[in-house]
């Protein structure tokens, strides 16, 4: 009886061939495309845009420092791997350094984009509200912040879990991957954002 | 896991090592770029450039940091799928509001 129960269980959960988890979150990234394909678009459509009160986000990036950040962000997709890495050898001490190495990185980034913010404000005064760019800068950068915050806590999370139970059980394992797709997509999409919005920005003709 | 039965072996803590120095190297790259075309006008090369290194960097993660390239070729499909469906939208977005323009 129990063992059809978990035939049943493990049916529902294989008929894919795939775990259904893993599908989710696959398909959830693939819909984050979209969503983050918009705040893009809504930014490129507003950041040439004259007419408005300056400073643009264009004139008063900071890329040497937003370089470091990036930087931070896109190592901590190998202390990710990384830890991924050491629980499929059971590595479970190799496994929690990692966890944690992965969500100081992000706390790094986070802390930049903090910086970064309060520097955009307070000196050079591009609020939220100065000009369409800006507000577009302010919701893209800082939707995919709200992402790497979400990230970091779920790492801490798995952190937690394992110090508490002394090791991540398969079904932990699981979760790890899951919190390792999300945090190397929150990666990925950040090479779009550097690339797209700080490499390649430009202001209005005229302005900066 | 790397462990379930029919997957293929992922690569190592040193391979994943070599992968980062890669990706760094390329950051270093598209950074060099943008001062490159700061200091002396690329005539509008840095853009397709830049454009290449962070499709190679957004590959590279997505291959073998996601593994997609050692997953069920259902998963590819659905994830290539979102991005697709989001480079067409927004492409056509962008060249209808003229940011973006078909030849010269």
């Amino acid at each position: 009886m129990e063992a059809a129960a978990a035939m049943d269980h493990h049916d529902q959960h294989e008929s894919t061939g795939i775990d259904h988890r893993k599908l989710g979150m696959w398909v959830f990234l693939s819909s984050e495309f979209l969503f983050f394909g918009a705040l893009i678009t809504n930014y490129l459509l507003y950041q040439g845009q004259p007419g408005f009160a300056r400073p643009y986000p264009a004139e008063i990036y900071d890329i040497p420092f937003t370089s470091f950040s990036s930087f931070a962000l896109l190592m901590s997709s190998l202390t990710m791997v990384l830890a991924h890495n050491a629980l499929a050898r059971r590595d479970q001490h190799a496994t929690r350094t990692w966890l944690l190495a992965t969500a100081m990185l992000g706390s790094v980034f986070l802390g930049g984009q903090v910086f970064e913010f309060t520097e955009f404000i307070s000196v050079s005064g591009m609020k939220l509200t100065t000009n369409p760019a800006a507000s577009a800068f302010y919701l893209l950068t800082g939707f995919h912040g709200f992402h790497v915050l979400l990230g970091v806590l779920m790492l801490l999370t798995l952190y937690g879990i394992s110090r508490r139970q002394g090791e991540l059980s398969e079904a932990s394992g699981l979760n790890l991957e899951l919190v390792g797709l999300y945090w190397h997509f929150v990666d990925i999409i950040w090479i779009v954002i550097f690339t797209v919005v700080y490499l390649l920005a430009s202001a209005p003709v005229g302005v900066g | 896991m790397a462990t379930h039965p029919g997957e293929h072996h992922h690569p190592s803590p040193l391979q994943y090592v070599k992968i980062a120095i890669l990706l760094a190297v390329l950051t270093v790259i598209e950074v060099a770029l943008f001062y490159v075309n700061e200091a002396a006008d690329m005539r509008g090369w840095d853009a397709p450039l830049l454009i290449f290194l962070a499709v190679l960097k957004f590959v590279i993660v997505v291959g073998w940091y996601m593994h997609l390239r050692f997953e069920s070729s259902t998963l590819s499909k659905f994830f290539t799928a979102g991005f697709i469906l989001a480079i067409i939208l927004y492409a056509v977005m962008l060249l209808t509001f003229g940011v973006i323009a078909l030849g010269s």
